[in-house]
């Protein structure tokens, strides 16, 4: 399965333009995914609109969404809603295919959390989209997070559109499954449209992260900043796509990305395709990556403390995963968070 | 002639903002003005929109430089007409050396070229007045130069240009007191019957050294008192507080 | 405020024409009998001949790159591959035909040669008509002569490494460079050899709907030094001429390369050009590159470190005017432990250009304690051009340093304002502000075309300020 193309291809030899996939299994019937935990919604409406997706993870997937999706969860905003929305895979719930649709309405604030999590320790499958439309002057904040167990495939796509004065806030945080796909779109068509994206992400063992954020510039003034940490530990691998694309007409847009991958293992393989693409000229367009060991100097003074090698590497990996993580505006969520961090850095 | 810049009702906006609400104000050759003011009162705007910086729009009023309205002139054609600012954070641009910019700049503003032996001499001369490191003439301009080279850099360029009239925005800011002395030195250098200088400022110590003629008190766009040397011993004191 | 007005390239002193006066032009078109009478037009050993051939099924096989600009344009049926100059390899300038000496002087190669090179080479279409080098290099054993003669007259040196270091299946435009090569310069600089003034090939494509496939092999042996400058220009045809290349160099343990390119073709040519350089322990290579010609260019010159502690620095300027398509950039390879790469690329898209920066960085699993650090800046300076950045990173151990930056925009308005409030027009601003950004690359260069590469981007501002 060949999947998560970038927007614009380079040399093949580079093996990054997409990600192919052996052996991974797309259930051919599944039944409905019951294990939900929903907070906030008065009522669950099933009417998604199925339009197609701009990038997404591939044809294969999507189609699979569109047949067979065992979860489908449409939200039209009117009132200002913190909504929580928790599937829980367990032993009767293994495989999910879903569609979350977010609508908030203008001057509409919305905080949204959805977390995958695995209480069985069998193979579980997610392949899922979300898409989010802010409109005039809403403010959304989107947390999605995966603590899927280790022998699960993650998929997720994700699309938004942002309209004038929105500003998206969204933060993933990327720590299970043994694949994790993911595919960010987001179109900034509104002027003094906002859109600020943090994600973190965590790999062990043989672990495959393959992250294609893609963002389009359009509206006026526009502005986008991407910050992507993450450590690398065993063999796992990552591999970073992030694309902002300032189109004809985003006069004053800036746009911001910066990854950062810690490097814990000399197995560990990280790669990083930071694209900066622009057909505008009064833009201001930043990227950085950077890749490396934890600082030594830094350990050093932690290990002087008396901390372990172990413990102050951990110690250096949460503090530089912290500020994206003490934004999350819930506790019991943040300590589970936490809890997978500090096992996988075990 | 009489007065070299006189400003007239002017109002200014900064994109939807307004900041400057009506200003007033003139200066004569061998004039020393201060305007002072809190933050954001419109104090730099001023120095700018002189410049006429796209940054900025007049609504109203006018800038008159030796009776001619300069109000819609581009910036280097006021630079031309005499008038000089010291930047509050001057720009660094790579890929010319000092030597050569001042040489270049000299060149534009008297429209003749330079000898360069007097040129590099009175440079020389200059630089040690203001006590600056002579290797900073070789670097790029104020690439790598901490706060107060820069704004000692500002000061040569002054007395190499030569100018009529020189805005000085917030020079002294962030300078310490020998840098400060220094400042002072080359607005002494610079200072004669002809010319006339504009401080902005919002502390005093730079002052000290100076025979300043009018005190400016600048607060919300607009100036609300007018004195002598004493009015900025006295904002010292107490501050802004009593005319906001 | 008005738009940017940086003039263009002023290319009037590299689009005067020749006739297109030649004593043998193939047919157009790409198969094996033409293959064959490239070689038997340079009386070749069959071994070169069975390399030709090889690579021309290659050709055959590849297909064209999926990714980069539209090649589209380009039909191998209307390019000529061969076309032999009515001269003969010369020693002398006064031997070299009249219309073509006329074009190398023009091009001030012959004034260079006397102030300050160690020795030229100089291609015209597919031959090189002259070669000379000082007298004192060749009691020290450096050699300097065509590709030609290299094969006739160091076959082994040749065979061991000709399309060695660049496979001949590395793309399709290598395979056809090595079907029909013609040309180029073969350098070998013998152990502890150290030349302090640069060698110089400059190669001048002047006949319509023809190609240019000049090879250069240069082999730096242990402890030598070498600066090597390549040149090349061609007059515009409205039809589309193809430039490719092969560049291949090995930097051996403790030797320094630095190999300098100004690309100057005209706005009708392809230019599909392949460099690579594989380097020893403690060796350095370093390349300085300037495009500003072609209609289209897809150029990323390779470093392999293979040796412990090798070094590499890229230092690149691509400047794209109306109707380029300049694809450019940096590839390196770090294979050893302790190696080092450092790339710096600017990049200035005007008037409906189009500038990419594409690269990649591989820092290998047995790379220990490696450290690259990579900053590319674009500037935009107006609203119908384009500047896209895509660059590949990819580290598979942790015990390294690497960085990447990059920034894309147009010219600061504060330092506009900065400019003009010291008396210079905008357009001197503007100007000053593009060769200062030009500066660090500018600089890197040697005299001669930084000098040159000013007066390209004509910014006027000669003898007043530099």
């Amino acid at each position: 399965m060949t999947l998560n193309e970038t927007p614009i291809r380079t040399s093949r030899n580079f093996l990054i333009n997409n990600i192919k996939l052996e052996n991974i299994e797309i259930p051919e019937q599944v039944e409905e995914f019951k294990n939900v935990h929903i907070e906030g919604i008065d009522k669950i409406s099933k009417n998604i609109t199925n339009s197609k997706l701009v990038y997404g993870n591939g044809d294969i997937l999507e189609q699979n969404i569109k047949e067979m999706a065992n979860n489908k969860i449409a939200i039209n905003l009117q009132s200002n809603k913190d909504i929580l929305m928790t599937y829980n895979f367990d032993d009767d719930n293994l495989n999910l295919i879903n569609q979350i649709e977010v609508e908030a309405n203008s001057n509409i604030n919305t905080n949204i959390i959805i977390e995958y999590k695995s209480t069985t320790t069998k193979k579980c499958f997610h392949n899922g989209i979300i898409k989010v439309v802010a409109k005039e002057n809403s403010n959304v904040n989107i947390v999605v997070v995966n603590l899927l167990n280790e022998k699960s495939t993650n998929f997720e796509a994700m699309e938004n559109i942002i309209y004038d004065n929105a500003n998206l806030q969204y933060k993933i945080i990327d720590i299970g499954g043994k694949e994790s796909i993911s595919n960010y779109y987001s179109n900034l068509i509104g002027e003094n449209s906002k859109n600020d994206l943090k994600t973190i992400y965590l790999g062990g063992k043989n672990q495959i992260k393959d992250i294609n954020y893609i963002v389009e510039l359009r509206g006026e003034k526009s502005f986008v900043d991407i910050d992507v940490q993450g450590a690398l530990k065993a063999n796992a691998k990552k591999n970073f796509k992030g694309t902002i694309n300032f189109k004809k007409g985003c006069k004053k847009a800036k746009g911001n990305e910066n990854e950062f991958c810690m490097l814990l293992s000399d197995k560990a393989k990280s790669i990083a395709l930071p694209m900066l693409l622009c057909t505008e000229d009064d833009v201001e367009g930043n990227h950085g990556t950077a890749s490396g060991r934890v600082d030594n100097k830094q350990l050093f003074y932690i290990m002087s403390r008396g901390l372990s090698y172990n413990e102050a590497v951990k110690l250096i990996v949460r503090a530089n995963f912290n500020k994206i993580l003490e934004k999350i505006k819930n506790e019991k969520l943040m300590n589970e968070i936490i809890n997978e961090i500090d096992n996988k850095l075990n | 002639m009489d007065k070299l810049l006189e400003i007239k009702d002017l109002y200014v906006k900064a994109g939807e903002k307004e900041i400057l609400k009506g200003l007033n104000l003139t200066i004569k050759p061998g004039e020393i003005h201060v305007i002072m003011g809190p933050n954001g009162a419109g104090k730099s705007t001023t120095a700018n929109v002189i410049f006429n910086s796209s940054e900025y729009t007049k609504t109203q009023g006018t800038i008159e430089f030796e009776d001619e309205n300069i109000n819609n002139l581009s910036t280097d054609k006021i630079a031309k007409k005499g008038i000089f600012m010291s930047f509050q954070t001057p720009e660094e641009i790579p890929g010319i050396s000092t030597m050569n910019f001042l040489k270049y700049a000299k060149n534009k503003i008297e429209n003749k070229p330079v000898k360069i032996f007097e040129f590099k001499e009175q440079v020389k001369k200059y630089m040690e007045e203001l006590n600056m490191n002579p290797k900073l003439i070789d670097r790029d301009l104020n690439v790598g130069f901490s706060g107060g080279e820069k704004k000692k850099n500002e000061i040569l360029q002054m007395l190499i240009l030569n100018p009529k009239l020189v805005i000085l925005d917030e020079t002294d800011s962030g300078l310490d007191v020998d840098s400060i002395k220094t400042v002072s030195k080359g607005i002494d250098m610079y200072k004669n019957e002809q010319n006339a200088v504009l401080i902005i400022t919002h502390n005093t110590k730079i002052l000290h050294n100076l025979n300043v003629d009018y005190v400016h008190i600048l607060v919300d766009g607009k100036i609300v008192k007018t004195g002598t040397q004493e009015l900025a011993e006295e904002i010292e004191e107490i501050g802004y507080s009593q005319y906001k | 405020m008005s738009k940017t007005d940086i003039d263009d390239v002023n290319r009037n002193i590299y689009d005067f024409k020749n006739e297109d006066n030649y004593d043998f032009k193939m047919q157009k078109g790409l198969n094996e009998e033409i293959v064959k009478e490239i070689s038997k037009q340079k009386n070749e050993p069959k071994w070169m001949l069975e390399i030709r051939l090889k690579a021309l099924e290659t050709y055959n096989k590849l297909e064209l790159p999926t990714w980069g600009p539209d090649l589209s344009e380009l039909k191998m049926e209307e390019i000529a591959t061969y076309v032999k100059p009515k001269s003969k390899l010369n020693s002398t300038w006064e031997e070299v035909p009249e219309d073509i000496k006329n074009t190398f002087d023009k091009l001030g190669i012959p004034e260079a040669e006397k102030t300050s090179l160690a020795g030229v080479g100089a291609q015209y279409d597919s031959e090189v008509v002259y070669h000379s080098i000082k007298e004192d290099l060749i009691k020290q054993g450096v050699i300097y002569t065509d590709m030609e003669t290299a094969v006739r007259e160091y076959p082994e040196i040749v065979k061991e490494h000709f399309m060695k270091c660049v496979p001949i299946n590395d793309h399709k435009f290598v395979a056809l460079h090595a079907a029909v090569w013609s040309g180029g310069s073969y350098v070998y600089i013998p152990e502890g050899v150290k030349l302090e003034i640069p060698l110089q090939s400059y190669f001048r494509l002047n006949s319509p709907e023809s190609g240019q496939f000049e090879h250069t092999l240069i082999i730096v042996e242990k402890n030598a030094k070498l600066h090597f400058i390549e040149g090349c220009s061609a007059p515009k045809y409205n039809k589309v001429n193809l430039h490719a290349g092969c560049v291949e160099l090995y930097v051996k343990d403790n030797s320094y390369l630095r190999y300098s390119t100004i690309e100057n073709w005209s706005k009708n040519m392809m230019n599909l050009n392949t460099k690579k350089a594989i380097v020893g322990k403690n060796a350095q290579i370093d390349w300085v590159t300037g495009s500003f010609g072609s209609k289209v260019s897809m150029l990323y010159p390779m470093s392999i470190l293979n040796g412990e502690g090798a070094k590499t620095e890229y230092t690149g300027i691509t400047f794209a005017g109306e109707g380029q398509d300049l694809d450019t950039g940096f590839k390196v390879i770090h294979n050893a432990e302790n190696t080092s790469s450092v790339v710096n690329s600017k990049s200035i898209s005007k008037n409906g250009g189009a500038c990419t920066y594409r690269s990649l960085v591989r820092i290998s699993e047995n790379a220990k304690n490696s450290k690259c650090s990579v900053s590319c800046e674009s500037l935009m300076l107006d609203d119908i051009s384009k500047s896209d950045t895509i660059p590949v990173n990819d580290i598979r151990t942790d015990e390294v340093e690497f960085s990447h930056e990059a920034k894309i925009g147009k010219i600061s308005d504060k330092e506009i304002f900065y400019l003009m409030s010291r008396g210079l027009s905008e357009e001197d601003a503007k100007a000053m502000i593009v060769r200062g950004f030009a500066a660090p690359i500018s600089k890197e260069l040697p005299v001669e075309y930084a000098v040159e590469m000013n007066n390209l981007i004509n910014l006027e501002l000669e003898g007043s300020i530099g």
